[in-house]
């Protein structure tokens, strides 16, 4: 299904950082990425759990004055706590780990309703990340990513603590979790959500720092449609924003195709073979969406800029 | 599992045929196809078919010139004015183009059930495929599957287009590995017979050169689809080619039994065959292939008589 391109968020590249690190948070502003993710979960020791989520509130205007928007990472055990601390204005999304059930989801849903009144923000601002990390969530796919409107991209059922939860393998040549990315990404498709997954690329490293592999990683999703990227380390992140941004020659071939494809119309045909190039309604709205998504980028990138000139300070 | 066994309708190839294009439908029984599907939905563009549903009645009775049956596809936004062109006699049944519910398959079954009353055909004769091309479709696959009797095959159809899934780095296109093995599984759960071929980049929208469409029937079959639709003539052959047994597994099975009969008549029930152990299951499965073989090749000459001009009931 065709997404509605008037919400769409621009979130090619983020970085997940621990808020109790002062350098990295202090820092996250110049990086240029589009959104940044303050963890208060795994990347936070036990015992600075609640002296972390005291530290969101002032940590959400200092992230986000370079232009991106702050998300924060809770805890799956410890949801009162961590979200009476961080849902502040400039907050735009929760991550909640290990999402289990539709219940939790519906629970996080109120929680958040009452203090965006409580706190002078607009209803329906902060968004709920639902990550599917276990077999039980892959199970209840459907039920989670449907508990709450506030939860608008959906996808996943990799990564780290999948692995764990299924004794599988992280690096290999091959894709190991076709079914759980299946059933997540259908369910997002089901409910018209942001489908928030990648084609799988065979990685046997698991470097985190690598700007070839994140730029290749970045091609191949947005070539296959998907626009929402994310890491762990600086250096992924430029490679990240040009990986899902079209080029200018994209750009030039879905003009044309338009444009052929509007001659195709006008003579009263529906499709055209031309050598192995077929031009029909399903070439057409790819091109539209490429040229959409590139202007969206291009946006993006401009309040990233204005932003940054405002502070005043030289980004990294 | 009701559509196996030597009853089993043979139904490898499914050629689109827009039923707006006088050229296509006239030439068409040409092709070899098992079922030509005249297609009222995706390829007509929305001003030509008030016209298309004029010529269906006549377009069956001249595309079934090769032995082929008849589908008609239809659009469920559209389906009581669809429906009405298309039933007559000789049609074998519809395929519902970008299902979503079962709510639009209930409807379906009700109509198809007046309208064969209405014009003197069997009682629930029609069948239907379900084509599910959507996500929403797709998720209600089940559902949608039990919802009537009359569903005889589901199918991905076009969902490659209509879902806007692109090639992955890998070739394959995304998300089909996993709907596909999702459509067999739910068909075989429902006792509905799953279409399709396993596609891979540069085919798309069930268009494939000819060697491709080979190659995708052969991995469909592989994978428990019985047959595929396609959109060009050239890929029919391609097409009843790959889901036909070949004569290699075909004497290799009979090789299999022959074995297994002979240790069973010596009172065993596992029996050693080269390298191989074969049981009352494998068994079975070599008796299905040569079944399915023996099926196809009827299906075949029933084709050729009726291209002769001889009438053969289809098997």
């Amino acid at each position: 299904m065709p997404q509605q391109f008037g919400n769409r968020k621009v979130r090619r590249s983020g970085l997940t950082m621990p808020v109790v690190t002062p350098r990295f948070v202090d820092n996250a502003w110049r990086r240029g990425c589009d959104f940044i993710n303050l963890d208060l979960e795994d990347s936070v020791p036990q015992n600075l759990k609640g002296y972390a989520r005291g530290l969101i509130k002032d940590a959400i205007p200092n992230v986000t004055k370079g232009g991106a928007e702050a998300f924060t990472r809770i805890n799956h055990d410890l949801v009162e706590a961590d979200l009476e601390a961080i849902i502040w204005p400039g907050l735009s999304k929760v991550n909640y780990p290990k999402a289990e059930y539709g219940w939790e989801i519906e629970k996080l849903d109120r929680i958040i309703t009452r203090l965006e009144r409580e706190r002078g923000i607009r209803p329906g601002t902060v968004e709920i990340g639902a990550n599917i990390e276990t077999a039980i969530g892959v199970a209840n796919a459907y039920q989670i990513a449907s508990a709450s409107p506030r939860v608008r991209e959906f996808g996943g059922a990799t990564g780290y603590d999948m692995s764990r939860d299924l004794g599988v393998e992280m690096f290999v040549g091959f894709d190991q979790f076709v079914y759980g990315k299946g059933e997540t990404e259908l369910a997002a498709r089901a409910l018209n959500q942001e489908v928030h997954t990648a084609p799988f690329t065979a990685n046997t490293t698991g470097s985190v720092s690598d700007p070839d592999r994140a730029y290749q990683e970045a091609e191949a999703a947005r070539k296959c449609g998907f626009r929402v990227g994310g890491g762990l380390h600086p250096n992924v992140i430029d490679p990240q924003n040009r990986g899902f941004t079209p080029t200018e020659e994209e750009a030039t071939d879905a003009q044309n195709l338009l444009e052929q494809y509007r001659e195709l119309v006008d003579s009263g045909d529906s499709w055209s073979n031309v050598s192995g190039l077929v031009i029909d309604q399903h070439e057409a709205a790819r091109a539209q969406d490429l040229l959409d998504w590139r202007r969206l980028c291009q946006e993006r990138d401009r309040e990233k800029a204005e932003a940054v000139a405002r502070v005043g300070e030289e980004p990294v | 599992m009701i559509h196996r066994g030597p009853l089993q309708k043979i139904r490898r190839s499914w050629l689109l045929v827009p039923a707006f294009n006088v050229e296509l439908v006239r030439t068409a029984h040409l092709s070899g196809a098992d079922v030509i599907v005249l297609d009222l939905a995706e390829l007509v563009p929305e001003a030509d078919k008030p016209l298309a549903r004029e010529t269906i009645e006549d377009s069956i009775q001249i595309v079934t010139a090769g032995g082929a049956e008849v589908f008609v596809q239809v659009d469920p936004e559209l389906i009581y004015a669809d429906l009405r062109a298309s039933v007559w006699p000789d049609l074998a049944g519809i395929v519902i183009s970008k299902i979503e519910s079962p709510q639009q398959m209930e409807e379906a079954h009700q109509l198809l059930e007046q309208l064969e009353e209405e014009r003197g055909l069997l009682p629930k004769s029609l069948e239907i495929v379900a084509a599910l091309e959507t996500a929403q479709g797709n998720h209600q696959g089940y559902e949608i599957a039990v919802a009537s009797p009359r569903v005889w095959g589901m199918t991905l159809g076009r969902a490659d287009l209509v879902m806007d899934l692109r090639s992955e780095p890998s070739g394959e296109i995304h998300l089909m590995q996993y709907l596909m093995q999702r459509l067999i599984t739910l068909s075989n759960a429902a006792g509905v017979v799953p279409l399709g071929a396993w596609w891979r980049d540069p085919d798309r929208g069930l268009l494939a050169k000819p060697e491709n469409t080979y190659t995708a029937g052969f991995r469909g079959r592989a994978i428990g689809f019985k047959g595929s639709m396609c959109i060009n003539a050239e890929q029919v052959g391609p097409l009843n080619q790959s889901f036909t047994p070949t004569d290699f597994e075909v004497s290799a099975a009979g090789s299999l039994l022959e074995a297994y009969r002979e240790g069973v008549s010596q009172g065993m029930a596992v029996v050693k065959w080269g390298e191989r152990l074969i049981d009352r299951g494998t068994a079975a499965q070599a008796q299905s292939l040569i079944d399915l073989g023996v099926n196809c090749t009827l299906r075949d000459e029933s084709k050729e008589a009726a291209f002769e001009g001889k009438p053969v009931p289809a098997p």
